[in-house]
């Protein structure tokens, strides 16, 4: 070949594009839609992706390669194009979804000194995130102080949001802040001619591109419209005695709590929350919680007040019925004003759920009845009840009508024993050994009690497990490695929610699958077993 | 053709070409993954097919399969024979068949004829390339499907121009079996080292090249492969460009910038210690998983409730979409061994254990072969065994293809042939159906299957339409509809903001991603809710797994009813205005 014939003119090397998208998003029409403004350009372009159900909502990533020069001047030389990305040879990296983004990093796919990064701020959560009980989200502002240090130079805005404003799918928007950024070398009207051809939802897709295009151009890139959504702070009614008596600092959560529990029961309930709290200010106090912002005073506030509405047959029927509750579920299915809104509630109430509103007494009754002829499991019935019809929400409506009837019930009368004695702990142990962390960390206990169910006769097992064992028992004195000690076995009943407490002491999570080609534990056994015999590599060893 | 995927690509890694190549005499083509290149080898493929009287595999990795580029096109040519153009005669050659004494005929004739002359075709058509390099002292033998990755490590050290022009000569072999002995050690000879880029192991073809020299007694020439190359997994840019910056440090060859070439490595390793310096954590994993609406996932969340009262079932799995189960949230299936094999390979393990095993096959699995493999043999060998078939009426995980027994709705074309009459012509005893969704039934079906008495294979058939394809139908009639102002009906699920208390059950059990999380509301509240999205179809898995466990009663069913009929507008009018007025009554209905 003729070396000279490649003049100073001509590109170095092919603009490397990485699109990071989940299955499904249209990272292949994007990736298509590059391919044809590239065509219109006459440049050489190449594109590949990972196919089929590797992708199925999945991480996944298509490949650009794009030569900057028009195919009618290389005298019919073709660039050659890798297929696959190689780590430090990207030029851009466009990712629909932060973590997306986060992974581009993590595969060192990001060059400081090379990469544009366009990427959507937005979060879609994985799978391992969501199992989590409580909040197992990977930490987002860690994530995207990351990639922004990573890149060369960052677009990062929320385009989940700006596509759902212009009615566009995300991957126009991905396309039109790409274009915005000025890294890829194609010009707009080539890339919007590209949506043009694509035909189908071009349209859509066109103000998706154009509301890119002028966020990428006109933010220069730094603007950021994805916060974790602040939290709507509600109206609260403010009670005269948080104010007295309790420091600033507990009057958001107090206040809170107090306008809470008079909406599940009434004032007097109210009035026993404060009572309750009383105490625990005295100890926080003493303790000299004052200086960390009566940390233990909020936390036992926020965890009682939830405690204290428990959410049994009577809450749920309230919930249900609320004017409040029917606005919010039309607007969330995205209702118009005449559409018609069937709505069927999935409900299941079974002994448990009829135990607890009964007395104590006739509830242990049915219990020991039902036990008798083995009726526990057939008493459950499973109900679809339609509160937008008139029998259903009258007959929710009916039960929420129960609520001055509930201290009466079984299941108030169990909760407000285990509160007291959840209550009693903080307070035994906080004013005997002067300790807010250890108060703190039983305090925290009270969040293994929740749900419904199941998840709530495991939560409670769990809860008096730790009680039993770790809190009362009294076998740890010191402060500090009891404090570990409850907090490891919180942990590990966070971790591990379905399962009823293990009967030992160890709460140790599932150790998950052996691999039989991992080698066997480092035990001497093994040696011992296998000494006589050669070394025999990677064969398994048989037990 | 055959796809190779020696990496992340799909399910499995296949690396089996080679060695079947080899072993079965099949020439092996892998050409340069340009689309000019691949369709030239095509054409070339079967002249050589033609010239040697053996079969051709062309073999494409997988990114190679997915690649947009352009190429020139040549005239068709009418064939010799066809549909329109019959044959007149049948052929009868009892030379072909495979009996003796032909098979060892053809044995001798295999390697005395067919093998010579098909390394004379690849020599004389010059189907493996030659680029020479000004460099005389190193080369590069490299696998025509990996030219482009090798290019590329060779412009990040300075070594080709865009066009792939290199002082480095390369050889590049389109052909990767039979190898041509004089052109390798044409190439080798007066080298000092030459680097093999070989994909997959063992490393056939740099074996190959080490007995070559060593009987042609050409014993300076030091050939480096996977001493610098990773021995197995997929030749990513980044491997190619650590083995090839390594080559180049051992062998040091002039003219090359060395400093560069160490750049290159440096900057690949103090780019990871970035990497893990700026994100301490590792990044959640995102595998591929169930669809929103899957009619598979609402099995597995049954059999994940039922091994809550029976412990932990041996699992067999199949291949399909259904492979997913092995992920989380359902984390079940103790082995998977082949498409449709699901039920054969339980067979040896099921006496083993005290409680009955459970196999799992789709449809399409059942098509393929394992109505005979599995269900045919189970039955005839009355083995005790329970068997969820996943009737989605698709070959749903390669691109929804039909099947034999996929809905045809009556519509011309191939005829459903219905699976249940096989399966009782086959001598099933026990038979259900039920409808995947319904998970409880599922649950009260599956506990039925592993206690009854009776012995023999008991086959449950999960009924339920893959929801890709449905929804791919329903909205275009959906979208009809409305155009003409016709009563339409959608169906979505919700969750109550305040009552999800955030213990995740419900993801645990059914893993939608259409179930996600959102900031929770409640001032009280830290954790997030759980909220469902509006990719929802309205399948109703949510609500079912909600029933049938127990969980919780924050799920609801929404149907909205669009361009309803004026009574039922009517009627609707004054429900809400009785539910409102007795809501306003209430000081808490508004609050």
């Amino acid at each position: 070949m003729n070396q000279e014939m490649q003049g100073p003119l001509l590109p170095q090397r092919p603009v490397t594009i990485l699109i990071a998208a989940l299955g499904g998003e249209g990272g292949g029409m994007f990736a298509d839609w590059l391919v044809a403004a590239a065509m219109d350009c006459d440049y050489p372009v190449q594109s590949t992706s990972i196919p089929g159900v590797s992708q199925r909502t999945g991480a996944t990533t298509y490949y650009v390669e794009i030569y900057p020069a028009p195919a009618a001047q290389l005298d019919g030389r073709m660039p050659v194009m890798a297929l696959t990305p190689t780590a430090g040879a990207i030029d851009v990296v466009a990712a629909s979804e932060l973590i997306e983004a986060g992974r581009a990093l993590q595969n060192a796919y990001l060059d400081a000194d090379r990469t544009t990064l366009v990427a959507s701020t937005h979060r879609v959560y994985a799978v391992a995130e969501k199992v989590t009980p409580g909040d197992g989200r990977a930490d987002s502002e860690k994530v995207l102080a990351a990639v922004r240090a990573g890149a060369r130079h960052a677009v990062l805005f929320d385009m989940a949001q700006v596509a759902r404003k212009n009615g566009s799918m995300i991957n126009a928007v991905l396309f039109g802040a790409l274009a915005g950024s000025g890294a890829l070398p194609l010009p707009r009207d080539a890339c919007e001619q590209a949506i043009r051809n694509a035909g189908k939802g071009a349209e859509a897709s066109l103000r998706g591109f154009a509301a890119g295009y002028q966020h990428a151009e006109h933010a220069g890139g730094n603007e950021e419209i994805a916060t974790p959504a602040s939290q709507a702070v509600r109206d609260v009614v403010p009670v005269a005695r948080v104010h007295l008596k309790f420091p600033v600092e507990t009057h958001a959560v107090l206040d809170a709590g107090v306008a809470r529990l008079t909406d599940y029961q009434d004032t007097a309930y109210a009035t026993l929350y404060l009572d309750r709290m009383e105490p625990i200010l005295a100890l926080d106090r003493e303790a000299g919680g004052a200086a960390g912002g009566y940390k233990l005073t909020r936390e036992t506030g926020r965890q009682l007040a939830l405690w204290m509405t428990f959410e049994d047959l009577i809450r749920v029927a309230d919930l249900k019925t609320r004017k409040t509750r029917f606005e919010r579920v039309r607007k969330e299915v995205g209702a118009g004003p005449d559409d018609m809104v069937v709505v069927t509630e999935y409900l299941k109430p079974g002994l448990d759920e009829f135990c607890s509103i009964l007395p104590p007494r006739a509830a242990q009754r049915l219990r020991q009845w039902a036990e008798k002829h083995g009726k526990e499991e057939s008493l459950s019935t499973a109900l679809h009840v339609k509160t937008s019809s008139l029998f259903g929400f009258l007959l929710l409506r009916g039960l929420s009508c129960l609520r001055p009837w509930r201290r009466h019930t079984s299941r108030y009368h169990a909760e407000q024993a285990l509160i007291g004695r959840w209550l009693g702990a903080i307070k035994r142990l906080g004013f005997a050994v002067q300790d807010v962390e250890l108060a703190l960390e039983i305090a925290e206990c009270a969040r293994l009690v929740k749900g419904y169910g199941d998840t709530h006769h495991n939560g409670v097992a769990q809860f008096e497990r730790i009680f039993d064992t770790i809190i009362e028992s009294g076998t740890e004195s010191d402060p500090k490695k009891l404090r570990e000690a409850i907090s490891r076995a919180r942990s590990a009943a966070l971790a591990n929610p379905d399962a009823a407490p293990a009967p030992q002491n160890s709460m140790s999570a599932d150790p998950g699958k052996k691999m039989f080609w991992a080698p066997r534990a480092s035990a001497g056994k093994t040696a011992e077993k296998t000494a006589g015999e050669p070394a025999c590599g990677s064969a398994p060893v048989s037990r | 053709m055959l796809g190779e995927d020696y990496g992340e690509g799909a399910s499995i890694i296949q690396e089996r070409s080679h060695a079947i190549a080899m072993k079965s005499q099949i020439w092996l083509l892998d050409p340069r993954p340009n689309l000019t290149s691949i369709v030239d080898m095509v054409e070339k493929g079967f002249q050589l097919s033609e010239a040697s009287n053996t079969p051709v595999m062309l073999e494409l990795r997988i990114r190679a399969c997915h690649v947009h580029g352009s190429f020139e096109c040549k005239d068709n040519r009418a064939p010799k024979f066809s549909r329109k153009n019959h044959l007149k005669q049948p052929v009868f050659n009892f030379g072909v068949i495979p009996l003796p004494p032909s098979i060892y005929a053809q044995e001798k004739h295999k390697v005395e004829a067919r093998l010579p002359a098909a390394v004379k075709f690849v020599r004389e058509q010059h189907l493996n390339e030659l680029f020479e390099g000004a460099n005389r002292e190193v080369g590069i033998v490299l696998q025509g499907g990996l030219y482009n990755t090798v290019i590329r490590a060779l412009q990040e050290v300075g070594l080709a121009d865009a066009f792939g022009v290199s002082p480095i000569p390369l050889y590049v072999l389109n052909v990767t079996y039979p190898l041509v002995p004089e052109e390798l050690t044409r190439f080798c000879s007066s080298k000092r080292a030459v680097l093999v880029v070989e994909e997959g192991q063992p490393a056939f073809i740099e074996e190959a090249i080490n007995a070559i020299l060593r009987r042609a007694d050409m014993n300076d020439t030091f050939i480096i492969g996977k001493e610098v190359l990773p021995v197995a997994g997929e030749y990513t840019g980044e491997a190619v460009l650590q083995g090839i910056a390594q080559f180049l440090q051992l062998s040091v060859p002039d003219g090359v910038d060395h400093w560069q070439v160490a750049q290159a490595r440096d900057s690949m390793g103090s780019r990871k210690k970035k990497v893990g310096d700026l994100l301490n954590e590792p990044i959640p994993p995102r595998p591929p998983g169930f669809c929103v609406g899957c009619p598979e996932r609402p099995v597995f969340s049954a059999l994940k409730l039922l091994q809550k009262d029976t412990g932990k079932i041996h699992i067999s799995a199949d291949i399909g979409c259904h492979t997913f189960s092995t992920l989380a949230p359902f984390s079940m299936g103790s082995t998977v061994v082949g498409y449709g094999l699901g039920l054969a390979s339980s067979a040896g393990v099921a006496p083993m254990f005290d409680q009955r095993v459970v196999s799992i096959m789709g449809d399409g699995g059942f098509w393929h072969q394992g109505v005979t493999t599995g269900i045919a043999n189970a039955v005839f060998r009355n083995d005790d065994s329970v068997l969820v078939i996943m009737k989605n009426g698709y070959s749903s995980a390669t691109g929804a293809q039909q099947i034999p027994s996929t809905a045809t709705g009556g519509a011309p074309g191939p005829a459903e042939i219905d699976m249940q009459a096989v399966l009782l012509a086959i001598g099933v005893k026990w038979l259900r159906t039920v409808r995947s969704y319904d998970v409880g039934d599922m649950l009260v079906t599956l506990r039925e299957a592993l206690d009854t008495p009776q012995k023999g294979l008991k086959i449950i058939i999960a009924d339920g339409e893959c929801q890709l394809e449905r929804q791919r139908r329903v909205r275009a009639e959906a979208a009809k509809k409305l155009a003409l102002m016709q009563p339409t009906v959608r169906t979505r699920f919700g969750i109550d903001e305040d009552m999800c208390t955030g213990d995740r059950s419900c993801i645990r059990l059914s893993g939608c991603p259409s179930l996600t999380l959102k900031e929770n509301p409640d001032p009280l509240r830290d954790d997030p809710v759980t909220t469902v999205n509006d990719s929802c179809v309205g399948c109703g898995t949510c609500g079912e797994v909600a029933h049938a466990a127990t969980l919780c009663p924050s799920f609801y069913k929404a149907e909205i009813k669009q361009n309803a009929s004026r009574f039922d507008r009517l009627l609707d009018r004054t429900r809400r205005a009785i539910i409102g007025s007795l809501q306003g009554k209430s000081a808490r209905g508004t609050s």
